[in-house]
C-alpha cells in the first residue's frame, strides 16, 4: 500500500510529446482513472510509472521516494494488461504463482497465497488449465490475481474490461471495485470509457494530447466538464452555440440562441461577459419532449429516431443550426418530419466560451 | 454433417503417390538381406553379411558417422545461440535497415553450397594448416544458421513482447525473463529451426567433399567414395540403417516435443 505522486512527468517520442508536465497526487487506497481517446498520453503515463519507458524529464515518487531510475522488477508494481499478457506456456496456477517464485517464497507459502488469491476473484478449480483453455472473462481474474497476489504497492489497469461483451463488463466493474476496495491497493486506471472511468473511479483525470484537461471527482467531471472538449468526451451529446445574456432575478442568465431563448444557472455561466458568443452542452437523457411551446422549449422536426431497447433517441432537426438529440424513455412512435417541442433544463446544461 | 463422398480419382493419385514415396525405401530394405554382390530384386535367400560389412571398422563407415554427428551436433549447438540472438535482435528492436540485416542472417542459404566451399577452399589455402575437423566445421556452421535463424524469427514474428513486460513487472530480472518467458515460448520455432539444421549439416555431400581432408571424412562423403569403387549391398545396409535411426528419432520426438508443431 502507497502513495504516488507524479512531478511535471514529461514523455517526448523525437519531437513528439507524448505526456506534458503532468503531476497528479494520489493517496494511499485511492483509484485514479485516466481518461482520453487514443494517443492522449494515458498508456505511456502507464508505462513511465510501471518503468517500461523513462521519462524524458520529471519524476514519479512512491510513499515519497523517486522510483524513475528503478528498473520495472524492482518497483513491485502489479500490472494488468489490455490483452491479460498471460504466459501460454504455463497453467492458471503458474502463472498467478509466477510472481512469487520470483519473491522465492516457499511451495507451501506460494499455493497457499494463489488459492487464496484464486477464490477472490473467484476462479477456483482452474489451477491446471491453460490459458488458451479458459473463457475471456475467466483470462481475465487470471491476470487480475496474477496482478495482485504479491502484493504490490500499486496496481495498473490498463483498459480492463475492453476485450468483454456488454454483461460482463458491468458485471467485472463491480467486481474489480469491490476486489480493490477489499485489498485497499492504491490504483490508476486508464480507459478510454467514460461510463467505466466514473463508475470505477475515486477520481477521473481527462486527458487530451498529453495534458490534463480536468481533474475531479466522477460527479464533477461527470455533470461539469470544465470544457466543450471534455464535455463531448464525456458523452454530452449536443451542443448549440447562442449569445449569453445579461443576468436575471431569478438566478438565471438567458442565452439567445437564434430564434430560441435558453437559461443556464448563472453559476454555470460564471467569469463569462454579457454578450459573449458560447456554447451550450446537454445531454440527450436530459432534454425532455413536451406537448407544445413554452420557456426553455425549441420546436423542431424529427430528422430519425432510433430505438435502442429501453430508449429512444431522435435526431431532431431545425431548431438551431445544429441538430439535437434528444432520448425519451421507452419506445416512441415517430415519423420523419413530425414537429416535436424539446424542453432544454436550465440546471442540467453547461456553458462554455465559443472556440 | 457434411456428405462423404468418395471420390475414386483422388483416391488413387493419394495411393500412387504414397507408393512412389515408399517404394524405394522398401526396395533399399531388401535389398539390404541379398545375399548375392549384386543388388537383386526380389532377392535371393537372406544374409545380414553386409550389416557386419557397415560395422567393420575397416570400412570407416563408423568412424564417419562419429564425425559426421560432432560436427552436426556441435556446429547446430553454436548457432541455436548465435542464431536465436541474431532472431531476438532482429524481432525485438524496430531500426533502419533490420529486413537487410535478417536477409544477410540468411544469406548462406541462397549461396550455392559449391561456391562457397571454393570461397572457403581458397581462404584455408591462403591460411594453411587448418585441420580437417575444423575445415568441415567452420562451413557446415555457416551454412545451416538461416535454418535456425529463419524457424526461430518466424515464431519471434508473432511473440507478444508484453509478456515480457508482464514477466518483469511481476519480479523478473531480464535473465529470468530470458529464460523463463521467452525462450519457452520461443522453443518450437528453435527446436524445429536446430533440427532442420542438423539434419541439412548430417546430409550434406558438396561442401563436405571439398573441404574434406583424407583424415578426416563425414558419412555422406565416406558412403560416397565407397560407392565410387564398389556397388554392393553395403550401402542398401548402411542406408536400411540410416531410415532406421530417422524413424527412432521422429519417435522420440513426437513422444516429448510433439511433431505437430513441425507442421504448423
Amino acid at each position: 500500500m502507497a502513495t504516488l505522486e507524479l512531478r511535471k512527468l514529461t514523455k517526448k517520442f523525437g519531437d513528439f510529446t507524448a505526456v506534458s508536465e503532468m503531476d497528479l497526487q494520489v493517496a494511499d487506497g485511492e483509484m485514479i482513472a485516466l481518461l482520453g481517446g487514443s494517443g492522449c498520453g494515458k498508456t505511456t503515463t502507464l508505462r513511465m510509472i510501471a518503468g517500461f519507458t523513462e521519462p524524458y524529464s520529471g519524476s514519479i515518487l512512491v510513499d515519497g521516494q523517486d522510483v524513475s531510475k528503478i528498473p520495472p522488477y524492482r518497483r513491485n508494481i502489479g500490472i494488468f494488461f489490455q490483452n491479460y499478457a498471460l504466459f501460454p506456456h504455463m497453467t492458471v496456477f503458474e502463472n498467478v504463482a509466477f510472481g512469487l517464485k520470483m519473491q522465492k517464497l516457499s511451495k507451501a507459502e506460494i499455493r497457499e497465497k494463489v488459492e487464496d488469491i484464486l477464490r477472490l476473484v473467484k476462479l477456483p478449480g482452474m489451477d491446471n488449465r491453460y490459458p488458451r483453455e479458459i473463457s475471456g472473462g475467466q483470462q481475465q481474474r487470471v491476470a487480475l490475481a496474477r496482478a495482485l497476489v504479491t502484493r504490490p504497492n500499486i496496481l495498473l489497469l490498463d483498459e480492463p474490461l475492453s476485450n468483454l461483451d456488454a454483461k460482463l463488463r458491468v458485471e467485472m466493474q463491480v467486481e474489480i471495485k469491490h476486489i480493490q476496495k477489499e485489498v485497499g491497493i492504491t490504483t490508476i486506471i486508464v480507459t478510454h470509457d467514460h461510463e467505466e472511468a466514473v463508475s470505477l473511479a475515486d477520481r477521473v483525470i481527462v486527458m487530451n494530447e498529453g495534458k490534463t484537461l480536468q481533474m475531479g471527482t466522477p460527479r464533477e467531471v461527470f455533470d461539469h466538464p470544465n470544457s466543450a472538449f471534455v464535455a463531448d468526451f464525456m458523452g454530452f451529446s449536443t451542443f448549440i452555440d447562442g449569445i449569453l445574456g445579461a443576468p436575471e432575478e431569478n438566478g438565471l442568465r438567458p442565452v439567445l440562441c437564434g430564434g430560441v431563448t435558453l437559461h443556464v444557472l448563472e453559476s454555470a455561466a460564471e467569469g463569462l461577459e454579457t454578450g459573449a458568443a458560447c456554447t451550450l452542452a446537454i445531454r440527450s437523457e436530459n432534454m425532455e419532449l413536451v406537448d407544445g411551446p413554452g420557456t426553455d422549449v425549441a420546436a423542431g422536426t424529427v430528422r430519425t429516431s432510433t430505438y435502442k431497447g429501453h430508449r429512444t433517441r431522435l435526431e431532431v432537426e431545425n431548431c438551431f443550426p445544429g441538430m439535437v438529440f434528444p432520448e425519451v424513455n421507452g419506445y416512441m412512435e415517430t415519423t420523419g418530419g413530425k414537429q416535436v417541442f424539446v424542453r432544454f433544463p436550465a440546471d442540467r446544461i453547461c456553458i462554455y466560451k465559443k472556440q | 454433417m457434411r456428405e462423404r463422398r468418395v471420390n475414386w480419382v483422388c483416391t488413387l493419385t493419394a495411393v500412387l503417390v504414397m507408393l512412389f514415396l515408399l517404394a524405394p525405401l522398401l526396395v533399399i530394405i531388401l535389398a539390404s538381406f541379398t545375399p548375392t554382390p549384386l543388388v537383386t530384386f526380389p532377392p535371393q535367400g537372406f544374409s545380414l553379411k553386409w550389416y557386419a560389412n557397415v560395422f567393420s571398422a575397416s570400412n570407416n563407415f563408423i568412424s564417419g558417422l562419429g564425425n559426421s554427428l560432432k560436427i552436426g551436433i556441435l556446429a547446430t549447438a553454436l548457432d541455436v545461440i548465435l542464431g536465436v540472438l541474431a532472431a531476438l535482435s532482429v524481432c525485438r528492436y524496430n531500426f533502419w535497415g533490420k529486413n537487410i540485416l535478417l536477409n544477410y542472417f540468411t544469406s548462406p542459404m541462397y549461396v550455392p553450397s559449391v561456391a562457397f566451399a571454393f570461397v572457403l577452399l581458397q581462404v584455408y589455402s591462403q591460411i594453411g594448416g587448418i585441420p580437417g575437423p575444423v575445415r568441415i566445421f567452420i562451413g557446415h556452421f555457416i551454412i545451416i544458421l538461416p535454418y535456425i535463424v529463419r524457424n526461430t524469427v518466424s515464431v519471434l514474428h508473432v511473440f507478444n513482447w508484453t509478456l515480457e513486460d508482464a514477466a518483469s513487472s511481476l519480479g523478473a530480472n531480464p535473465a529470468k525473463v530470458f529464460f523463463q518467458i521467452t525462450i519457452p515460448i520461443a522453443k518450437p520455432g528453435i527446436l524445429a529451426g536446430a533440427l532442420l539444421a542438423f539434419l541439412y549439416s548430417f546430409d550434406e555431400v558438396a561442401l563436405s567433399s571439398l573441404l574434406s581432408t583424407p583424415k578426416f571424412i563425414t558419412l555422406p562423403i565416406r558412403i560416397m567414395n565407397y560407392m565410387e569403387l564398389t556397388f554392393d549391398p553395403t550401402l542398401a545396409a548402411i542406408s536400411t540403417l540410416l531410415i532406421l535411426g530417422s524413424l527412432v528419432l521422429i519417435v522420440l520426438m513426437e513422444k516429448f516435443i510433439g511433431l505437430d508443431m513441425f507442421v504448423k
